[in-house]
């Protein structure tokens, strides 16, 4: 409110009309002030910008997303199965390691 | 007293042998053994220079579906039979390449010997390429490449002679459209060779000569090669572990001004062969080989180019050794 009433000063002849007209006046002359004006391209090129920011952010992750899932997924998925492997060959190695002994063990005596 | 007289036949634990494995050997005398100059090994050839790299690096991708079948008859002598549908890239002269979805059969026979090698294959869209490498005495060889095709002109034929040195090999060749080229490489040192090529096209009147050095360790290969066609390659394999190996490669062409670096990996596990590849150009590839079961394989091939929005997949099977 304060601005507009400074605002109102710099415009001559304003106050000696009617109420309606003082009224669409005020509106008149707070839409078309030079702040307003400078406040709303600032906006629009918040947004353009921030558009902007979205849409290579989006990219960026589309281009990382697909690279990953190309380069990186199937060697996890790799090596998770050698490592399953290596872990069957360990559990069958000590199974069949502790069953030769104790085989062995009887036979002696005869 | 049964108990006891089996705990003595018993026999004796095992001993650590994964222990003594592991503690480094104590003669590590090779890094103080005097170079013998007289004695350098053997060079590789000079077209198979970057080979290591190469097959990291350059795996051949493919879109589509792709069955191999190889039958072996005898010992010496197999057929082969190989399917693909999918689509090739064609150069068009509007609008760079375009994919064309082409679909072949291709017959082939080898017979393999130690002194002779005959490869020969024939496919449904009229082209033959034949392969063949003979010992001729211990260390000449004769190698013969031919490609013929339905239409006129693009038939192709390449001669080599291939002599192997005690530290140095040396190659002459000759092919059709006028071509001739000569390449010699040496071994200067145990882990460094150094050799140079020169050729010339006589349909073009255009000859040229290259230069090109390896250095190769156990454990990485680093090769250098330029000629004055305009063209500097440099390329570096590190084997990380007995698995895993990294590759790098970087490649300048001086009259177009184009600079192609990559970098991939190469993993060669029990049950499958990994490679991977990121691009400068905004690619990324990779191959995947897997062992399904005796001699099955299974391929996965995938290719995005980013920049071109260019995405290719393949799969395929391989059947017989």
């Amino acid at each position: 409110m304060s601005s507009s009433q400074g605002r109102r000063g710099s415009l001559p002849g304003t106050s000696r009309d009617g109420e309606g007209g003082v009224l669409s006046r005020v509106t008149s002359s707070i839409s078309q002030s030079p702040v307003v004006y400078r406040g709303k391209r600032a906006a629009s090129e918040a947004a353009t910008v921030t558009k902007k920011l979205l849409w290579s952010t989006g990219r960026a992750a589309w281009i990382a997303g697909t690279t990953f899932l190309v380069l990186v997924v199937p060697l996890i998925i790799e090596m998770d199965r050698e490592q399953q492997m290596n872990e069957l060959e360990l559990q069958q190695a000590s199974l069949l390691g502790t069953s030769s002994p104790s085989m062995a063990a009887p036979a002696p005596p005869k | 007293m049964g108990s006891s007289v089996s705990h003595a036949a018993a026999p004796p634990p095992p001993p650590p042998a994964g222990l003594a494995v592991a503690l480094p050997p104590k003669a590590e005398e090779k890094s103080e053994k005097k170079v013998d100059y007289l004695n350098l090994p053997c060079p590789v050839p000079f077209e198979e220079i970057q080979r290591e790299a190469l097959m990291s690096l350059k795996p051949e991708l493919f879109e589509g579906l792709r069955f191999d079948f190889t039958k072996g008859l005898n010992q010496k002598f197999s057929l082969s039979h190989s399917v693909y549908m999918g689509s090739t890239e064609v150069p068009s002269p509007s609008s760079g390449t375009i994919k064309v979805p082409t679909a072949h059969y291709e017959f082939g026979a080898n017979f393999l010997d130690p002194k002779l090698m005959l490869i020969g294959r024939v496919l449904t869209d009229g082209r033959l390429n034949a392969r063949v490498k003979c010992d001729l005495t211990d260390n000449l060889t004769l190698k013969i490449n031919a490609q013929l095709t339905n239409e006129p002109h693009f038939s192709q034929g390449m001669f080599n002679f291939d002599y192997k040195g005690k530290d140095f090999r040396a190659q002459y060749q000759m092919g059709n459209n006028a071509f001739y080229g000569a390449n010699y490489i040496q071994s200067v040192t145990p882990h460094l060779s150094l050799g140079s090529e020169v050729f010339w096209l006589g349909h073009q009147r255009k000859s040229g000569i290259g230069f090109a050095a390896r250095y190769n360790t156990d454990k990485m290969v680093a090769t250098a090669q330029a000629a004055s066609t305009g063209i500097v390659a440099l390329c570096y394999v590190q084997k990380v572990s007995e698995k895993v190996s990294l590759a790098s490669d970087f490649m300048y062409n001086h009259m177009t001004r184009d600079v192609t670096s990559s970098f991939g990996y190469d993993y060669i596990l029990r049950q499958c062969r990994l490679r991977g590849k990121l691009d400068s150009n905004g690619c990324v590839a990779a191959f995947l080989e897997e062992r399904l079961n005796m001699g099955v394989n299974f391929i996965l091939s995938a290719e995005i180019d980013h920049r071109k929005k260019d995405y290719k997949f393949g799969f395929g099977m391989t059947v017989g050794e």
